[in-house]
């Protein structure tokens, strides 16, 4: 396994000795997950969150796998199996929620609230993880975001001088008062290429194919660029991110006011007036009137995209 | 003949043996950064040599999203 950036380059065991330090010195630098911690992995049924729920166990945390069924035909019900193939032979059951059932497959919720499906989709994931976390006394959400996924998105950031998206980008997101549960991403010191790498090598059985929904990202333009600049210049991915991270620590009030209404200010119309200053000083979130979920508007974001969906049933019925 | 499967584009290709890893990525347009090369349950490094008559497979690392 050759690994570049580290002008390194190993054999299986020692590779993974090498990724172990990687994720523990991740998740040291930064406090993300202690002993006492109870550990929600949001699992996909991808290779990075496999591989996370599986060194996390390894690790020795308290963990439990959290898998919501996206409701996308045919890639729903294989990443579904993978999960399930993955955590059976260790003991879990995942946690389930299936976004059909719920009344919000992606796809359908894309086309009547008429916004792109992976900004809906990431909208009622954050929303479900932190519910799940909340009901079920989780203290932590732990997501397999990796450098590459990060160095992407700070330098889509940084093209588009999306400024409130820097001041959240960051490994940790503390917890708040008002009901928003911790959120970490322990694999931000490794590749996406590492991840895949151990992977393999430990067994691990994931969806191969990319969720279909995803396929004209602009993550993966980033993600080319980085590439690019990476083969000519090793290492530059991770000096880029981690000189980022040593440049800032998170911004806990920003961070609130975009989990929770997912896009930001774009959707500013929506905000009461003074949720800037309320956001920039770390307050509290409401409640959520329709819910009760932690929010800054009178109806949280994921009620009104439920409502866009359930209302757009009702007008194609009533033709 | 060397096979070469890239099961995530559902693609096929022959490439005329024996090659190095890093000649059968090139052969076949890919770039080495963003994909593991596999045979069986072994992880290939790029300056592999592969047999005439042997079948690999080369996996996508990136995802979007």
């Amino acid at each position: 396994m050759e690994l570049p950036s580290h002008h390194s380059a190993f054999c299986p065991e020692c590779f993974f000795v090498f990724f172990r330090r990687q994720v523990t010195e991740g998740i040291r630098k930064f406090s993300l997950i202690s002993r006492e911690d109870r550990v929600l992995v949001c699992v996909s049924g991808g290779k990075d969150s496999l591989v996370l729920w599986d060194i996390l166990m390894e690790l020795g945390y308290e963990t439990e796998g959290l898998y919501i069924d996206l409701g996308i035909p045919g890639y729903s019900e294989r990443s579904r199996e993978k999960v399930l193939a993955f955590a059976g032979p260790r003991g879990k059951e995942p946690i389930v929620v299936d976004l059909g059932r719920e009344g919000v497959p992606i796809p359908e919720a894309a086309g009547r609230s008429r916004k792109e499906e992976c900004a809906v989709c990431g909208t009622v994931k954050r929303y479900f993880f932190n519910r799940i976390a909340a009901e079920r006394g989780f203290t932590v959400v732990a997501t397999g975001h990796n450098l590459d996924d990060e160095a992407a998105r700070l330098l889509g950031n940084l093209l588009h001088w999306q400024e409130e998206h820097l001041a959240r980008q960051h490994p940790l997101l503390p917890e708040t008062g008002g009901g928003l549960v911790r959120k970490v991403k322990p694999l931000w010191r490794v590749s996406e290429r590492e991840t895949a790498s151990y992977g393999f090598l430990k067994g691990i059985d994931y969806v191969l194919e990319e969720c279909p929904m995803s396929v004209d990202a602009t993550s993966l333009v980033y993600k080319e660029a980085l590439t690019l600049l990476e083969e000519e210049m090793p290492g530059t991915r991770i000096r880029f991110y981690h000189g980022f991270l040593n440049s800032k620590p998170p911004r806990t009030g920003t961070f609130l006011r975009t989990f929770l209404d997912g896009e930001g200010r774009r959707h500013g119309t929506e905000e009461k007036a003074g949720d800037a200053e309320r956001e920039e000083s770390g307050e509290a979130p409401d409640s959520c009137v329709a819910c009760g979920a932690p929010s800054f508007a009178e109806t949280c974001s994921y009620c009104r995209l439920r409502e866009k969906v359930l209302h757009g049933r009702r007008k194609a019925g009533g033709r | 003949m060397i096979r070469v499967r890239i099961p995530q584009k559902d693609r096929e290709i022959e490439v005329p043996g024996p090659k190095r890893v890093m000649d059968i990525l090139e052969a076949a347009g890919v770039r080495p950064s963003t994909v593991l090369v596999t045979q069986g349950k072994r992880l290939l490094t790029r300056d592999q040599r592969v047999e005439d008559g042997e079948t690999v497979e080369i996996l996508s690392v990136v995802s979007g999203g």
